[in-house]
């Protein structure tokens, strides 16, 4: 029987699994180990925490009393160095075990560093921490030259944020289109273009190398002609999965922590939940799922399988991101997708693109309309057959379609 | 105040929507979010999200919950509270009246 519960990392996908544990009425020992003075939520690092218009208490992911309320022992300011499965208990950093029946591992990721010469450079930043986005604060003077590499969700809402503080920012990536997989290659062009409509300089390049210099550091692309100096460059190419806890704890570890759908690693005392897992479903690895909501959901799950309660039903994947003003919302896996929808024009935003299969949506991305998205994920989840000519008629109302 | 404010007709809420009511009406320090529920019962919250600018009015109505149009926190209709991050803190809520069609709003009134 499940008494104590150590939950080792205090994002998102940690601190829900707490909560989750509470709600569904577990009564024993909650303790959440992480890192800083307190958990915080990751999103507002690239936007406002970033721009400095919130500080790190308003970003919060709980209220400091929230704790106490939910009897849940926050252990900060420490990591864990070892899970000792076979004791039951997990070893912290300064020596402290904690008993744990099971453990819980939210450990998140890093940003990763591709072995490019020179980045190991103080001007090259990266983004995961709200140290990270202090330090980088610093550096996003107005007027101030930066090189964005990587034009996914963080790199691009860097440059966003960048450009709102005054800065002269440059934007590249390898490819022509990023997240056209996720959003299907039309709206992915559209949202990509932004940058350039607000004064972003976009190129689709990789970088070859780094060297500093006393007056900034220069950077040489692939195909150009020659080297560019910067002020600062912020790298967002991607997540490494902290997986050394359960390597160490001879977990199977596979470019993530391997679980089962239940949250399950290959030791039953101990679940993983958020950026590390990756789900194995009917004998085949699922690629990670990196998003906000999918972290929230695996807290729950693993919050279930411990209380031995039903798991939430499923939902289509959502991510949202904010960028020069605009709110863009997806859901659902466009990649299937084998016929698209516009409802609304690209040139005049709000906007919505459905993606349809076999009479079903199956997937769905908007931009400044969250209700065509909340519409799409629950024909999506109730398998809601749609008719493609109405869906892309803005004067019918999506609430209506659902219902059929 | 005892009879409440007339701030709507029913019939100017679509079902699974809402409408903010503007604080100049209400007297409170927050717009007002009158949301009709699926089952054609209204509600009222404070509009604002309590974790980013957002209308609780512009969101998703459904089973006794608004979900926040921009980060999808979600709200119980009935007293506010939170249901899921982000947004960590309750909604106020207000008490409504439906009579005959029309709406009364009693701000700061426990429902």
């Amino acid at each position: 029987m499940t008494r104590r519960v150590v939950i080792v990392g205090g994002g998102v996908a940690g601190v829900s699994a707490a909560g989750a544990l509470r709600a569904g009425g577990f009564d024993g020992d909650v303790t959440l180990v992480d890192a800083g003075d307190f958990p915080y939520d990751r999103p507002p690092l690239s936007k406002e925490f970033l721009a400095g218009t919130k500080d790190i208490k308003q970003i919060a992911l709980q209220a400091p009393e929230w704790y106490d309320d939910q009897n849940v022992r926050l252990v900060n300011r420490s990591v864990a160095a070892a899970l000792r499965t076979g004791e039951g208990k997990v070893e912290l950093a300064d020596g402290t075990l904690l008993p744990a029946d099971r453990v819980v591992l939210a450990t998140g990721g890093g940003a990763a560093r591709p072995p490019i010469p020179g980045i190991g450079s103080h001007r090259v930043h990266v983004l995961r921490t709200a140290d990270d986005a202090d330090r980088l604060r610093c550096e996003l003077t107005p007027g101030a030259s930066v090189l964005v590499v990587g034009a996914g969700l963080i790199g691009a809402e860097v440059a966003s944020t960048a450009v709102l503080l005054g800065c002269e920012v440059t934007l590249v990536d390898p490819l022509a289109t990023p997240l056209a997989a996720a959003l299907g290659p039309e709206l992915a062009d559209w949202l990509h273009g932004l940058h350039g409509r607000n004064r972003v300089t976009t190129a689709q390049a990789s970088v070859e190398s780094f060297a500093d210099r006393a007056d900034g550091i220069e950077v040489r692309l692939a195909g150009a002609a020659a080297p560019q100096v910067f002020d600062t460059v912020v790298l967002g190419v991607g997540m490494v999965p902290h997986t050394k806890l359960a390597e160490l704890a001879g977990l199977e570890v596979n470019r993530g922590i391997v679980v089962d759908t239940g949250q399950v690693t290959s030791n039953p005392a101990v679940l993983a939940v958020g950026d590390p897992a990756r789900t194995r479903h009917d004998g085949e690895l699922l690629p990670r799922t990196e998003h906000w909501e999918a972290a929230q959901h695996d807290g729950a799950r693993a919050a279930a399988t411990i209380l031995g309660t039903p798991a939430p039903a499923g939902t289509a994947p959502w991510f949202w991101t904010d960028r020069y003003g605009r709110h863009l919302e997806a859901v659902g896996h466009m990649d299937q997708a084998a016929q698209t929808v516009l409802r609304g024009s690209l040139d005049d935003p709000a906007f919505a693109l459905f993606g349809l299969r076999d009479g079903h949506v199956v997937a769905a991305a908007a931009v400044d309309d969250s209700t065509a998205v909340r519409a799409a994920r629950r024909m999506i989840d109730r398998r809601v057959p749609v008719d493609a000519d109405r869906l892309a008629d803005p004067a019918v109302n999506l609430r209506a379609l659902l219902r059929g | 105040m005892s009879d409440g404010i007339r701030v709507a007709s029913l019939d100017d809420i679509p079902e699974g929507e809402g409408i903010a009511i503007d604080k100049a009406i209400t007297g409170t320090d927050d717009n007002i979010a009158l949301l009709r529920d699926t089952d054609d019962t209204v509600w009222a919250l404070d509009d604002t999200c309590t974790h980013e600018d957002a209308s609780l009015a512009d969101g998703w109505v459904e089973d006794g919950f608004v979900e926040c149009p921009l980060h999808s926190s979600k709200f119980c209709l009935k007293n506010g509270e939170v249901q899921g991050l982000p947004a960590t803190k309750n909604a106020c809520p207000h008490r409504v009246e439906v009579r005959d069609g029309e709406v009364y709003l009693f701000p700061r009134e426990t429902p």
